[in-house]
This record gives C-alpha cells, structure tokens and sequence, in this order.
C-alpha cells in the first residue's frame, strides 16, 4: 500500500473520513458518508495532488445491515487503487447524491446499481432499470432475494455442508445476513 | 364455367375460441405483429431522459433496431430517433442476455465462479476469469507459482490476438465487406484450436485456478505453437494489409464516430478505445500485474480518436502480443503450475479489487469475503458495459448506416454488457 497516499488523504479530509485510511495489497481504501460523496470525490478528481480522474468502477453492496456503494478510481500520482465506501445507507431508502457530474459514465453504472440494489442516486437524470423488465419490482442483489433453489449447496454440486450461510439463526431481527466483512 | 374457390387468405386460422392466448400461439403474435416493432415503450416515462427521449421533434421519427438485428454483436436493441438519415439520439435496451452471474456467484462457492464468468465476453473468457481470480488471490494472500504467471500470460496474450482477429473481421463485416471476416478466422481458427489443446475448450477455457491453472503445457499446444509462430507475423500482416490498403475501407472509417480524451475519461473508457485517443493507459503498463514489469512491449497510442484509429490500434496490439509470446516462451520457468491451497477456500473476511487488461478495456472484479466458503459479493467491472455507453455519445449528427460501423470499431460483446 501506498503510505504517502494514505497520508494525503487523512490529512486533506481529516473531517469527513470515517477512520483512518487502510490498505492491502495495491489497495487504499478510506470510508465516509454519503454526504461527502460530491465533495469528496469532486476534490480527489480536481485536485493536482491526488487527479484520480479514472473511475475504474461503482459498486453497490448489501451487507444484509447497510447499503454501500463503492467507488474505484485510479490515478497516475499513486501506484494504488484508491477505493472509497460510502457507508451507512439505510436498507428500507438508500439514496445518495450521482457523480455524473464528474464522470458522465457512472450514468450507467448507477443505473446498474439501481436495478440491482435499488439505491437511488440523487442528481442521475435517467435513473431506470437497465437490465431487469421496466415492470419488475424487485432488487435482485440485496441480500433478502434469495435464489428459488441454492444450486451450490445440492449435493449433486459436491459440496460438503460445512456451513449454512443462507439461515442466520441467531441473527438478530431485522439483520438478513451478518458479515465482518 | 366458373369455378368456386373458397377466399384466399394467408393467415392461419384463428384460436378456437376459449383457449388461452400466450405469446407461443402463433395466432396471438399475428393479431398483435405491430406492437412487437413499436419502439415506444407502452408506459409513462420513468424518467426526465426517458420523456425528453421519447418526445419527437418536428420532421423526427423512431426506428427500432434489434434485438435480432445481424450486426449487433449479441441480443442488443437500439432505439434511434432520427431526422431523415441523421441520428438524433439513441436509447440503447439492454437485458436481453442478463443472466445475473453476480447472484449466482455468491451464491456458489470460490471455485465454481470461474465457469459462471467465462460466458460474460466469450471472444476473451481468459480476461473474464483473471479478474476474480486475481481477486479471490488477493483475499487469501496466496501467491501464485511463476510458472503459472507465465502461462497465465501467454494463454492471455493468445486470447487476445483471437479477440482482436475477430474484431478485425467483423468491423470489416459491418462495413460491408465479407473477405477479411474470413481471412481473419484463419488465424482465430488456428488460436482457438491450440487453446483447445491447452484447456480442453475452444471457447469458454474455464482455465485459470485460484492460485495457477488447470493444466501444464502440453506437447500439441507447443508444437501447433511453434508452427503457427513461424509464419503468424506474415500471416498477420497480410490481413492487416488486406484493410489498410483498401481506400474504401480507410475512407470510410477515417473521421467516423470521434472521441477525444477528455470525453473519453469522462465516459470512464478504457483499453484501445481510450489508447486511440492519446491516453497511453495500460494497465500492463501503468499499474503493473503478473509478470508484465519482466517483459519488453510497447503501449501504441494514436491521436485521431475515430474508428480507423481504434481499428488500426487493435491491429498494433497484435504485433505487440507476438512479442510477449515470444519472451514468454523463450524465458517460462520450470516449476508448479499451482500453489498449495485446501480444496474449500474460505478466505479472511476483507475486500479486494483486481483488474486486468484485457482486449477491450479494463476488466474488474471488486470481491468481498465474510469467512465463509462462498463469496459475499463479487462486482464484475466489464468494458464493454461501459463502451457501449460512449455509443450514445458518439452517435448524434451521423449518418443510420454508419451506427454500425461506430459501434463495431468500439468492440462491444453483449455477453459481457448484460452480465
């Protein structure tokens, strides 16, 4: 990991970090809300100290307690990937400002995001399912829509049950699927 | 004396009636053709560019192209608002091959993602399983054998060059001309065959292991290798010629479908279609993975950003390919092919981000780990995706019959766009 760039970046958004920045392999990773989204990543693209003006890819996850949305970007002042989570949007609406302003192409990325995850992104101006049918009401992705029948656990798979990740039972109400991750 | 002939009609008989209609009865699709070639969708916009999209101007009208149209590349509908021959704006419909492959993964266990990925861009399944892969390595900490790497490498870089071979032929073919397509099969025919040796498949390799690959060299894959080595570069050059002497051909796709860097970073595009733009990103190059840092190549640029650019920047990459073949094979180690790791992987919880360059662009793959044995999600990164969404950017102003050509010299693959 990149020490200098982690350094950077606690220091330039010393409020809006949640924590310190971490790293892993070729991999920084910092974590802020999502009302820092545009600021945070409007100055990361801007500013000549970091010009990450690549935006490698946009995830959403579901940690069965949380949405996320992820933000991969790359940039010619690091030999990292910088990856950035927004955390903390509530499952029942999670909404979060669009980065199209920056990158046009995150439109569709969003739109993705959307129909997978039903996250909506405040600002996107064509905010429609791209893959699933326009009268479908469903978020595939999320971790409460489980698959008609768990292929990978049949036994015709090979797969011994060494464990059941599919029934929290002492999951607390409300929690679909516990992770640390 | 006239005879009596019963009218004569065309259509089947009707349904008896009290059946029930479905879209299988053939009597329904008949009574209902027109709605099936309608391009406006039959509900109230979702959205302010669904509305200002689906509102014609004066002297405009809709043309639906697809999703069985032969030269889009897979299961693609294009809606195309024109204005006489000109294309105002396009409204790409996509969806038609999704077939969910980040559920499915998650929901079986580390290895079984390999085949689920290989079907995304089946013209370079390699690409689609490096990134996971890599990924998944990552999450464990496991280091993969040299050896390995090198395969890896050489496997790739063949995949690549039948990409690009196809590429060439097909760009060709939407042009309107049906030589090169079959000019150009000689080549993919001969790669794809000796990837067969390899991997035991022709197109979808499911090749590549978490922590190395499925197979040592082999003598048949070496030996069709070295004849194909001998005379690839003449062979090679021939096609290129074939194209690049053609005026036709140059005229026709010189300043057609123009990008500059700018807006080609702004749409987030990668690989040759940024390359073609003077952006020399790559990722072999500028954020380095595997052993590409031990090999000698060159990242070819050119500045023009339109279709004859983005074609003859392919057909560089090529030459480049060769090169890397040849100092794979001239510098592989001995050694194993796999790391030793337990048959059920259950990685550390943790994230990781992996991507590879591939034909078309950066390929990714964002994994999360929670300790168990499958993974909590893993985000498939696919440049085509994000190619065809520069489509609607490149569009406007042109010419209907040159969609095809814009949209081809971008490389799309349906598989890999609706995941």
């Amino acid at each position: 990991m990149d020490r200098a760039l982690a350094r950077r970046l606690e220091a330039r958004f010393e409020t809006v970090l949640h924590g310190p920045a971490k790293g892993r392999h070729d991999q920084t990773e910092v974590r802020i809300g999502a009302g820092d989204v545009q600021d945070v990543l409007r100055a990361l693209h801007d500013e000549p100290e970091f010009h990450f003006t690549m935006l490698a890819d946009l995830a959403g996850v579901d940690t069965g307690t949380e949405m996320q949305v992820v933000y991969h970007l790359w940039s010619s002042t690091t030999s990292d990937w910088l990856r950035v989570i927004v955390e903390g949007l509530s499952r029942d609406d999670p909404r979060i400002p669009s980065v199209t302003f920056l990158w046009q192409g995150s439109e569709w990325m969003e739109r993705e995001t959307y129909d997978m995850f039903g996250i909506t992104f405040e600002g996107n101006r064509d905010l429609r399912r791209i893959y699933m049918p326009p009268d479908y009401t469903s978020f595939p992705l999320r971790k409460d829509f489980y698959l008609p029948d768990d292929a990978a656990r049949s036994p015709g798979a090979g797969v011994r049950h060494v464990e059941r990740t599919h029934s929290p039972v002492d999951a607390a109400p409300g929690v679909v699927r516990r992770t640390s991750a | 004396m006239a005879t009596q002939t019963p009218p004569r009609s065309d259509a089947p008989p009707k349904a008896p009636a009290g059946t029930h209609p479905s879209a299988d009865d053939p009597h329904v699709l008949l009574e209902n053709e027109y709605d099936f070639y309608e391009p406006i969708p039959p509900y109230p916009p979702r959205t302010e560019r669904e509305a200002e999209f689906y509102t014609l101007g004066d002297g405009e009208m809709f043309l639906n192209m697809g999703p069985q149209h032969p030269s889009t590349h897979g299961v693609l509908r294009v809606v195309l608002k024109l204005d006489g021959e000109r294309v105002v704006d396009i409204d790409p419909v996509l969806g038609y091959l999704h077939r969910g492959v980040e559920k499915l993964v998650e929901n079986a266990d580390y290895h079984q993602t390999i085949s689920q990925v290989d079907p995304l861009e089946y013209i370079s399944s390699l690409f689609c399983e490096w990134a996971p892969v890599t990924a998944y390595e990552k999450l464990l900490d496991v280091e993969v054998p040299r050896r390995a790497e090198y395969i890896r490498v050489l496997s790739g870089e063949l995949n690549r060059i039948a990409s690009h071979a196809l590429f060439m032929g097909w760009f060709a073919l939407d042009l309107g001309g049906l030589t090169p397509i079959l000019w150009s099969f000689i080549e993919r025919d001969e790669i794809v065959e000796m990837l067969a040796a390899l991997t035991g498949q022709r197109m979808l390799f499911n090749y590549f292991r978490i922590g190395g690959v499925n197979g040592d060299l082999n003598h048949e894959f070496l030996s069709r290798l070295g004849d194909w080595m001998s005379r690839a570069v003449g062979q090679i050059d021939a096609n290129i010629a074939l194209l690049n002497e053609n005026e036709i051909f140059v005229r026709r796709a010189s300043g057609l479908g123009v990008i500059d860097s700018e807006t080609a970073m702004r749409f987030c595009m990668t690989g040759a279609n940024l390359r073609a733009t003077g952006v020399p990103f790559d990722l072999r190059r500028t954020h380095p993975y595997s052993i590409y840092p031990e090999l000698e190549f060159d990242i070819p640029t050119r500045t023009e950003g339109d279709s004859l650019a983005r074609y003859l920047l392919r057909m560089e990459e090529v030459k480049q390919s060769i090169r890397i073949i040849d100092q794979c094979l001239d510098k592989m180690p001995d050694g194993p092919i796999m790391a030793k790791l337990p048959r059920l992987l259950r990685p550390r919880p943790g994230r990781a981000w992996a991507a590879v360059e591939g034909p078309r662009g950066v390929y990714g793959a964002y994994a999360i780990s929670d300790g168990t044995d499958q993974p909590f999600r893993l985000k498939i990164h696919d440049p085509s995706f994000i190619h065809l969404q520069a489509v609607g950017a490149l569009l406007p102003g042109n010419l209907l019959a040159d969609t095809m050509a814009i949209m081809a010299s971008l490389d799309p693959v349906m598989g890999g766009v609706d995941k």
